[in-house]
């Protein structure tokens, strides 16, 4: 019964909502007029004896009528307010047609300070004033990532010394190993998964997010590869150090099943490639460039239910290289002469 | 049994005072008085008292539009229309039927376009999560290998490479209303390729789903379902602009290298 009383009682008082905003806008025009304090500091001088502008005070004001400033007895303003204080208490009308709103605007003062307060605090503190002027924007419109950019997407070229290795014949052991060259070019998203605020400027601290691309090597090998980039930025300078990390699926996509360019048919075949990984770390400068130090692992496929001529064989990569951003040239240009380099250069051991 | 009746009387009439004064209440929506518009609504990205300085947009439509966002070449949030082109990567298992021998790694490499459209952001709202579309897609995959086993006797095939072209019908759901948002495509179709090392084309249904940022980059999941021959991937998609100085560079490479 309580709760059905209850119930009751509400879907009476819903009922009689309008009755009661009726009421209350008959009497809601009444304001009260806060004056604020002025923003200049005390002088310690005594009053002066010419009669000085107070605060109003909490004293309603009817809403129809413009509060205007209360000029306070000079013995009243000398034991309360001994200094010269300006009211603030400006109002703007708003027409709502059956009654007029007032509304106060405020001005510098507790509880809001300007510029000069905020100076006074430094100085009180000791505090240095930092020039913490915005950054002018980038100029390539984040295409080559910056700590001043949100979200952004950059392609990057790797060009790369590497170290090559493949499982050989297995019952003796043997590694082959050669020298070789890498090329690499990723499209990379870059999310900001952690920034810093410095007044109304964000930074980008962190980004994350997905990358993929094309790797290619001696003999023709090309590998395609996706996985996940990320970059923390140890500045917020156009050329800001960071840190470059990423990891990825590797899986081969072809190659030439001969050392030589102009070697038997097919010149160049699809490889089944069981999916391996990469994974890099490098130090960069702004978003142009990084050194990179990275692994790839390709993984084996040997099984028994596979013939022998399908299978293939354990096999990676060690490499340091160049990776910067293709679109001020010197990495695009690298990556391409690494790569044709590689290609005429390189011989595989078979 | 009256009180509950009374209480929902009393809580559902409407109270508003424009039905005190003879107006008739009716919910908000058009102009015209029509009540089509009446929920859900989405409201804009809070307005945030920070930002970044430097921002990829040159002005408030989205990259690479024309027509006030009417249609991008990038796709985006608030693009009405969007061309889809770009390249791809994937790896993945392709599974033969039984008798056709076992499991090999699969993976292939190809390129995709396609038309986008978000139909209710024409007319009537200014930005909806739903999205439908055409794309067309061809891969080259690596080559398949059979083996069958005739009684003692054990047979084996192999091609070089898998070729396949794809149809699909795409639906978008757009995630938030950011200009490079999070989006996820579920694309079926139909899928037209070599089925295993028989050396003819079959069609077969293919459907996959992705996970987009933008138009720029996106990963996705696929299968393709053929007669006897399965291929599963997943891979990655870059978009045309950030694709072709890709593969312009390596055909360089290539071609520096005497390969071409």
């Amino acid at each position: 019964m309580i709760v059905l009383g209850s119930l009751l009682a509400t879907g009476w008082l819903v009922a009689m909502a309008p009755a009661t905003d009726a009421t209350t806008e008959a009497v809601a025009p009444e304001i009260t007029a806060v004056p604020d304090a002025s923003p200049e500091p005390a002088s310690p001088e005594p009053a002066s004896p010419e009669p000085v502008v107070a605060d109003a005070g909490p004293e309603p004001v009817v809403a129809d009528a413009i509060p205007e400033p209360v000029v306070a007895p000079p013995s009243e303003v000398a034991t309360v307010a001994p200094v010269e204080t300006e009211t603030e208490a400006e109002t703007e009308l708003a027409d709502t047609g059956q009654s007029k709103l007032h509304r106060a605007v405020e001005r510098s003062g507790p509880p809001y300070y300007d510029e000069a307060d905020q100076a006074e605090l430094r100085e009180r503190h000791g505090i240095k004033e930092t020039q913490d002027t915005p950054r002018e924007p980038v100029r390539w419109r984040c295409l080559i990532a910056d700590p001043t950019c949100g979200t952004s997407f950059e392609v990057n070229a790797l060009s790369a010394y590497g170290r090559r290795f493949q499982q050989g014949n297995v019952s003796t052991g043997e590694v082959r190993r050669w020298h070789t060259g890498r090329a690499q070019y990723d499209l990379w998203v870059n999310i900001p998964v952690f920034s810093e605020t410095r007044r109304r400027t964000k930074f980008t601290r962190m980004t994350l997010g997905p990358k993929g691309g094309l790797v290619f090597s001696d003999t023709g090998d090309f590998w395609g590869n996706f996985g996940i980039a990320a970059r923390y930025w140890l500045g917020r300078g156009r050329f800001a150090p960071s840190i470059e990390f990423s990891s990825a699926l590797a899986f081969k996509l072809g190659g030439r099943p001969t050392n030589g360019l102009l070697g038997g048919e097919p010149k160049f075949v699809s490889q089944r490639g069981p999916v391996g990984f990469v994974a890099d770390v490098g130090v960069g400068i702004g978003g142009f460039g990084a050194i990179v130090v990275s692994g790839q692992y390709d993984s084996p496929l040997a099984r028994e239910d596979v013939p022998e001529q399908f299978r293939v064989a354990a096999g990676g990569m060690f490499y340091v290289g160049f990776r910067g951003n293709i679109l001020w040239g010197a990495p695009a240009a690298a990556a391409i002469a690494t790569h044709g380099i590689t290609q005429r250069t390189v011989e595989r051991p078979r | 049994m009256i009180f509950p009746l009374a209480f929902l009387l009393l809580n559902v009439v409407p109270t508003a005072t424009s039905a005190e004064n003879g107006e008739e209440w009716s919910p908000p929506g058009r102009k015209d008085g029509g009540a089509e518009e009446y929920g859900p609504f989405f409201e804009d990205e809070p307005v945030s008292d920070t930002q970044w300085t430097s921002q990829s947009r040159r002005s408030k439509y989205p990259v690479l539009s024309v027509g006030e966002g009417t249609f991008c070449f990038v796709e985006g949030s608030h693009c009405k229309a969007s061309l889809l082109i770009s390249g791809e990567v994937a790896a993945g298992l392709r599974v033969p039927a039984s008798n056709k021998g076992p499991d090999i790694p699969y993976a292939h490499w190809g390129v995709r376009g396609g038309l986008t459209v978000r139909p209710i952001m024409f007319n009537r709202r200014a930005w909806h999560p739903w999205g439908v579309g055409v794309v067309g897609c061809w891969t080259r995959g690596t080559g398949s290998v059979t083996i069958e086993s005739t009684g003692d006797a054990q047979e084996q095939a192999s091609t070089d490479r898998t070729d396949a072209w794809r149809v699909a019908l795409l639906n978008q759901l757009w995630l938030s209303r950011k200009p490079h948002a999070l989006h996820l495509d579920f694309a079926i179709g139909v899928v037209r390729s070599q089925v295993l090392t028989s050396g003819t084309s079959f069609s077969g249904s293919h459907a996959e789903i992705g996970f987009g940022w933008g138009g720029w980059g996106a990963v996705y999941g696929g299968a393709d379902f053929l007669d006897r021959d399965t291929r599963v991937v997943f891979g990655f998609r870059a978009h045309g602009v950030a694709a072709a100085p890709v593969v312009v560079a390596a055909l360089l490479g290539l071609a520096l290298g005497g390969a071409l």
